[in-house]
C-alpha cells in the first residue's frame, strides 16, 4: 500500500488542520497583516510597518513557488507578475541553498503545480492565477462540509435512506444533470434530514426538494414542478413541494455550499495520470458511497482519495514508474489517518460487491454501460473486501 | 414556525430607505446585539423561490465563512410567506453605526491625515479583492455603503445585493446616485470587476477634498464632469457598441489631477490616475493596487 504523507506532507496537514480560521485566498493573507496592524492602527505608527511583511502562510506559498521556479522544473506556470520580492526572495534562497534542494524540499512545489494543471484542466475557474488558492481553499472548506455523527434520526434507517438515495439518483439521471448536482442534493439531504423534521411520508418530498434546490444552484434548465410532483406519482400538490422548499432553505440558513468529493477525485486522478478506467472506477465507488449512511462523517478528500486507492487495488494495472511518481505526487493531497482511509475503503468496498444483488441498483445500472467502460461488473469487484482482510459477503 | 426567525428581531428604528427598500436598525432578542435588516421581498412563482435569489443568498453565506475583516458579516437570513406570490427574504447584518459620509463629515478643518487615508484605503482594496477573487462585484460602491466602526476598521456593506434586488422587486422612485459611476456603466456597455474600482477612486478623491469628485445630475452630465478632468478620451478609446457619440461631448484636455486633489501625494496621484482610467481593462486592479507604490512611500 503506498503510504500517504510521502515526503513531509506534515506541513501541508499543519496547514490544513490547525488553523483556526477558513479563509485561505491570498486576499486573506493580506487582510491578516490587516487585523495584526490594526493593534498600531490605534496608536500614530501606522506607517513602519508595510505589506512586504507576507503571513505565515504566504510566505510559505510563496517558498514553494519558488523552489518549483529555480530551474529543475522546466515548465512552471508563470506567477502573478505583481509579486515584485520574488526576485529578491529567490536570491535569499540560493544563498541559503547548501545544494542541489532534496527531493523533500520539490514535492510540494510540484504538487501545486501539478495542482494549478488539473484544476484548469478540469475548467473549475477562469483564471490560473486563483487556482492554488482554491485548491487551498477547498482543502479548508472541505472541513466544514462533514456532519459530526452518522446517526439518522428516529423513524428513519440505513435502508429507508438508501432507497431514497437510489431514486434520487435515478430522477437525477432523468433529468441529465450534471453530477455535482447528485453530490450536492444528497449532502444538503443529509444536512435536512437532522434540521428538519419530517415523517416518513414526507421523507421523498424533502428528497426532491434537495435535489430541487441543488438543481437551482447548479444546473442551467430546471425541471417543472408539476414534473417532480407527476415523478412522485402526485402523492403531494405543487403547494406542499414549495413549501418543503422554504422549511429546507430556512433550515438550512440559505447555505447551499459543499465541497465536492467528486472535485478532488478529478483532480487527484489528474495529478496521478490515471487511466480512463480507474477513474471510472473510483466514480462509481465513490457515487455508491452516497447510498452509505456512515460516510458523511468523512471528509471529502478522503472520500475521494479512497475510492481511487480502492479502484487501483480492484485493477491492478501494470505500474510504470512514471505512474508510481504521478501517484506519489497525488496521494500527498489527503489528509486524515490512514485507519480513517481503510474504513471508507472497506465501506465502498462492501458496497460494491454486493451492489448488483441490492434492491437499491441505480448505481449499478449507470455504471454498466459502455460510456462508463462497465465498470460496476468488473469481476474482481466480488472479491474486493478480500483485498482489506474482510470476508466476502455471501451472496 | 416560519415567523420565528423574525420576531427574534425587534425593530428599533429606521435607517435610511436604501436606493431597495427601507433597512431597519433591531436588536436581536437573543443576544441583545444591533443588527440592520435589509428586506427584499421575491416574487414566488410556479417555480418557488427564484434561482437567482436562491444562488446570490448562498453565495453571500459562503462569503460569510471566510470571515473577512472588512466585510460586514452576515449573521442571519430569514425567509417568510406573505402571500402565494410573494416571499419576504430578510438579511441579518451585523449593524455598524458609522459610515464613510458621516466619518468624512466629523473630520475636523485641514482634513484627515495622509496615513489615515492610506489606511482606509489599504481596507476598502482589501475587503475589495476579497469579493472580487470571490467573482462577487459591488457595483454600488459609495461612501454611505463603507462602513467605519469606531476602531477605525472599514467594512464593505451591500455588496452582492444589487443582483438579488434587480430581477425580482417592484421598482422604488428612489434617485440612485450617478456620482461613483464609471463610465462604462454610463455609457450602458458590458461591464466587470472594475466598475468598483472606478468607484473607489472617486471615493480615495473624496478622502481628501472631504466633498464628492464627480457631482453629475443626469448620465451624460455626469460623463462631461469625468472627461472636464481625465480628458475626452480619444476616437479609439470609445467603445463601438453605445448609443451615445463621443461627439457629443466637447474635446478636452485631461486637467492635472492635482487641480481636483491639491492635498495629494506623488504616488497617491499615481494610484488615482490608474483608478479613474477610461479603458476598463487598463484600469488597475484591486490586487495590483495593494502593491502600489502609494502604500508603502
Amino acid at each position: 500500500m503506498s503510504r500517504t504523507g510521502f515526503c513531509d506532507s506534515r506541513q501541508l496537514l499543519d496547514l490544513h488542520m490547525t488553523e483556526d480560521r477558513q479563509a485561505p485566498l491570498r486576499v486573506w493573507a493580506n487582510s491578516c497583516i490587516l487585523r495584526e496592524r490594526r493593534v498600531f492602527a490605534e496608536g500614530d505608527e501606522v506607517g513602519s510597518v508595510h505589506h512586504c511583511k507576507p503571513a505565515q502562510e504566504s510566505r510559505w506559498v510563496r517558498r514553494l513557488s519558488i523552489s518549483a521556479e529555480d530551474g529543475i522544473i522546466m515548465d512552471y506556470a508563470p506567477q502573478d507578475e505583481s509579486d515584485v520580492y520574488e526576485e529578491e526572495a529567490l536570491l535569499q534562497y540560493l544563498n541559503r541553498l547548501p545544494g542541489p534542494p532534496s527531493l523533500r524540499d520539490l514535492v510540494p512545489g510540484l504538487l501545486r503545480r501539478e495542482v494549478e494543471v488539473a484544476i484548469s484542466k478540469l475548467g473549475l475557474l477562469y483564471d490560473q492565477t486563483y487556482a492554488w488558492d482554491i485548491f487551498l481553499d477547498m482543502m479548508r472548506s472541505q472541513l466544514l462540509c462533514t456532519l459530526p455523527n452518522a446517526d439518522l434520526p428516529k423513524p428513519f434507517t440505513d435502508t429507508t435512506r438508501a432507497i431514497l438515495v437510489d431514486w434520487l439518483t435515478q430522477v437525477h439521471e432523468v433529468f441529465q444533470f450534471s453530477e455535482e448536482t447528485l453530490y450536492l442534493a444528497v449532502h444538503l439531504l443529509n444536512r435536512a434530514l437532522r434540521l428538519i423534521k419530517v415523517s416518513i411520508s414526507g421523507l421523498q418530498l424533502l428528497g426532491v426538494v434537495c435535489l430541487f434546490l441543488a438543481a437551482k444552484k447548479e444546473e442551467c434548465l430546471l425541471p417543472e414542478v408539476s414534473e417532480l410532483c407527476y415523478l412522485m406519482e402526485n402523492t403531494y400538490s405543487k403547494k406542499q413541494l414549495l413549501r418543503m422548499e422554504r422549511r429546507v432553505l430556512i433550515g438550512l440558513k440559505f447555505d447551499l455550499y459543499y465541497c465536492l468529493p467528486l472535485h478532488f477525485l478529478l483532480i487527484t486522478a489528474s495529478i496521478a495520470r490515471c487511466s480512463d478506467k480507474w477513474v471510472w472506477m473510483a466514480r462509481y465507488l465513490l457515487e455508491l458511497s452516497l447510498l452509505e449512511r456512515q460516510c458523511v462523517v468523512f471528509l471529502p478528500s478522503q472520500l475521494a482519495g479512497a475510492a481511487l486507492r480502492l479502484a487501483r487495488r480492484i485493477l491492478q494495472e501494470a505500474p510504470t514508474p512514471d505512474g508510481e511518481t504521478a501517484w506519489c505526487i497525488a496521494s500527498s493531497i489527503h489528509i486524515g489517518s490512514e485507519a480513517a482511509l481503510l474504513s471508507i475503503m472497506q465501506i465502498m468496498a462492501m458496497a460494491a460487491a454486493r451492489a448488483h444483488t441490492r434492491e437499491t441498483r441505480a448505481t449499478f445500472i449507470k455504471f454498466s454501460t459502455i460510456q462508463t467502460l462497465h465498470v460496476s461488473m468488473h469481476p474482481a469487484l466480488k472479491a474486493a473486501p478480500g483485498f482489506l482482510g474482510l470476508s466476502c459477503p455471501r451472496i | 414556525m416560519e415567523q420565528e426567525s423574525v420576531v427574534q428581531y425587534e425593530p428599533v428604528a429606521e435607517i435610511g430607505g436604501g436606493a431597495y427598500g427601507t433597512v431597519y436598525k433591531a436588536r436581536d432578542r437573543d443576544s441583545g446585539q444591533f443588527v440592520a435588516l435589509k428586506s427584499v421581498r421575491v416574487q414566488t412563482n410556479q417555480d418557488g423561490l427564484p434561482l437567482s435569489t436562491v444562488r446570490e443568498v448562498a453565495l453571500l453565506k459562503r462569503l460569510e465563512q471566510f470571515d473577512h475583516p472588512n466585510i460586514v458579516r452576515l449573521m442571519d437570513v430569514c425567509a417568510t410567506l406573505r402571500t402565494d406570490q410573494e416571499t419576504k427574504v430578510t438579511l441579518v447584518f451585523e449593524h455598524v453605526d458609522q459610515d464613510l459620509r458621516t466619518y468624512l463629515e466629523k473630520v475636523p478643518a485641514p482634513g484627515l491625515p495622509i496615513q489615515q487615508i492610506r489606511d482606509l484605503m489599504q481596507q476598502l482594496l482589501c475587503g475589495l479583492a476579497f469579493l472580487h477573487s470571490n467573482r462577487v462585484l459591488h457595483r454600488d460602491l459609495k461612501p454611505e455603503n463603507i462602513l467605519v466602526t469606531s476602531r477605525g476598521q472599514v467594512k464593505l456593506a451591500d455588496f452582492g445585493l444589487a443582483r438579488i434586488y434587480s430581477c425580482h422587486m417592484v421598482l422604488t422612485p428612489v434617485v440612485v446616485t450617478l456620482w461613483y459611476r464609471c463610465p462604462e456603466v454610463l455609457l450602458q456597455t458590458t461591464y466587470a470587476t472594475p466598475v468598483d474600482i472606478w468607484s473607489t477612486g472617486c471615493i480615495f478623491a473624496e478622502m481628501f477634498r472631504r466633498t464628492p469628485l464627480f457631482c453629475g445630475e443626469s448620465e451624460v452630465d455626469q460623463l462631461g464632469k469625468i472627461f472636464a478632468v481625465i480628458g475626452l478620451p480619444s476616437e479609439e478609446e470609445w467603445p463601438n457598441d453605445v448609443t451615445l457619440s463621443r461627439q457629443n461631448f466637447s474635446p478636452q484636455n485631461p486637467q492635472p489631477i492635482t487641480d481636483c486633489v491639491p492635498e495629494i501625494s506623488e504616488k497617491g496621484a499615481e494610484l488615482l490616475l490608474e483608478m479613474l482610467t477610461f479603458d476598463p481593462l487598463k484600469r488597475i486592479s484591486a490586487f495590483n493596487a495593494l502593491d502600489h507604490p502609494f502604500f508603502t512611500e
